[in-house]
């Protein structure tokens, strides 16, 4: 294991793990609830990083994509109704990237958000295009590091240690009326999809294959998802923490992505502000390039087309052609005029139906001998994985009626 | 040999990576073809999505045919050399009408400026 990759591997796992869901339900949560809902970030990122490692396990010792082996375990049929799910989850979240970026640009040139996202979806392509794998991830993960600066600002306002730390309790918060609970519960099931979407693993999994991963690569898969998520987790609580002390108490109700990043101009003025926008701006582009490349990661492996970025694009024509198209069916749906944070919640509530869904498949690869032979998931893996399905499976038969009861967590 | 092991035996030839003679990757086995009425035969592998028809839906075959095309290429018994992890052939893909939809696509495809 080269420590340099590793470290570069776990920071750029950092810099890429908040989205422009998890800005926006973070700091939604913190001022809405203070740090009630801290427990809820921790409980799903413990999920997603028990997903993650099993499908990077998948990629290193089947060194088969996950689409070609689910569609192999499940049956045609079946496979392809989780393609399709996950192909919709996927395209809905990648055009609530793609206008959050826009949006961010808007705020830091003042140019019309509709040229922006058009001009953005060109620079995605073309780095897609131009980059190598590695490089695609790193860029953007790395540059999404300026996201630090929540962190940062959460340490010089001296928030209550003692209450951020009781946050990580599960709870509910007491003396709340019965439409603020279902926006508690809606809330909940909200942060459990967007630090849970299946964008996330399929891209973490077919990032191993790109980068030829074999069983000697375990431990980096290990710790790459473990710490890297858990860190990059750890600024998504930072937003819902000053999101709680600064945002809660002025009644300021954090309804458009921008919002959070004020939280790093009141500290550090206007330089906290524009390594905010920085790092919103890296993190999200960086979202919208997995999303797309997840989608078409999908599609490639279950069609057994050529695939991936390690290979040069006319070498994968398909796959190349699928990525643009996904990018520009993307674009066409902000084009549509279509609001940033509808986008938002449609990502957020198709995900969390279809999560048991996608999840599924990957559990029971993980737990097959005759795949993984001595790598198949132990005891621990067995009983996190079975726990962390039957959560989402309950999130996911929740999600729908809260979210009409609350009107999306609008109460 | 027992009939469940032929069963397994055409289960574990779908969805088996191809190499041509070339060792260039023509895609997966979608379906197998048999000869003989009493007693079954492989005659060839079907590639592409083609070989998907009877074996789903009619709304699910459209779908995939919008979004994948509806070719399939066939591929003899004798054109194959081994059949383990993946399937060799004894001759290059195109030959057998495999990869159609890469070439086609790749007109599309600038050859320039990727790293």
């Amino acid at each position: 294991m080269n420590p340099l990759e590793l470290t570069l591997g776990i920071m750029t796992a950092v810099g890429g793990f908040v989205d422009v869901s998890e800005l926006v339900f973070a700091a939604k949560a913190g001022s809405t609830f203070g740090y009630a809902l801290i427990w809820v970030f921790a409980l799903g990122t413990v999920g997603i990083i028990v997903f993650s490692e099993m499908s990077g396990r998948v990629a290193a010792v089947a060194k088969q994509p996950v689409f070609n082996l689910m569609r192999h375990r499940l049956g045609l049929k079946l496979g392809l109704v989780t393609l399709l799910a996950s192909m919709i989850s996927n395209l809905i979240t990648c055009a609530a990237e793609v206008g959050g970026v826009a949006l961010i640009l808007n705020y830091l040139t003042g140019a019309p958000y509709f040229l922006m996202a058009i001009v953005m979806v060109a620079v995605m392509i073309a780095s897609i295009w131009i980059l190598p794998f590695k490089w695609i991830e790193r860029v953007y993960g790395l540059f999404g590091l300026f996201m630090l600066v929540f962190a940062a600002a959460l340490v010089a306002i001296h928030p209550p240690w003692d209450k951020i730390a009781g946050g990580f309790v599960p709870q509910v918060p007491q003396g709340l009326s019965t439409k603020e609970l279902l926006t508690f519960a809606y809330f909940s099931v909200a942060i459990l999809s967007a630090v849970m979407f299946p964008y996330e693993v399929y891209f973490y999994s077919s990032g191993g294959i790109e980068e030829g991963w074999g069983p000697k690569d375990m431990l980096t898969n290990r710790v790459t998802s473990i710490l890297g998520m858990s860190l990059g987790s750890m600024l998504a609580i930072a937003i819902l923490s000053n999101s709680g002390q600064l945002f809660g108490p002025a009644n300021v109700d954090p309804e458009i992505p921008g919002t959070a990043a004020l939280q790093a101009s009141i500290p550090f003025g206007r330089w906290g502000l524009i390594l905010a926008l920085l790092g919103m701006f890296f993190a999200i582009a960086g979202a919208a390039v997995e999303t797309c490349l997840a989608n078409a990661y999908g599609i490639a492996q279950f069609f057994g087309w050529n695939w991936g970025r390690h290979k040069k694009p006319w070498e994968a024509p398909r796959f190349t052609l699928t990525w643009m198209a996904l990018f520009l069916l993307a674009l066409l749906i902000v084009l549509t005029g279509v609001d940033v944070m509808m986008l938002v919640e449609f990502a957020i509530l198709f995900s969390i139906l279809v999560l048991p869904l996608t999840y599924l498949p990957l559990l029971l690869l993980a737990g097959d001998k005759k795949y993984m032979r001595g790598h198949a998931n132990g005891p621990v893996a067995k009983a996190l994985g079975w726990l962390y399905f039957a959560i989402i499976s309950a999130a996911a038969v929740a999600a729908l009626p809260l979210f009409v009861l609350t009107s999306g967590g609008n109460g | 040999m027992t009939p469940d092991s032929r069963i397994k035996l055409t289960s574990e030839l779908l969805d088996l990576p191809i190499l041509d003679s070339e060792d260039k990757y023509c895609g997966i086995v979608d379906d197998v073809e048999f000869a003989g009425s009493k007693h079954l035969r492989l005659k060839a592998l079907l590639v592409g999505p083609g070989a998907y028809a009877g074996r789903m839906p009619g709304w699910m075959f459209w779908l995939v045919k919008t979004v994948a095309g509806d070719h399939m290429g066939r591929v003899p018994m004798d054109r194959i050399k081994t059949i383990g992890a993946t399937v060799k052939l004894t001759c290059p893909g195109t030959e057998l009408g495999l990869n159609r939809g890469e070439t086609a696509a790749g007109r599309w495809i600038p050859h320039k400026a990727a790293m």
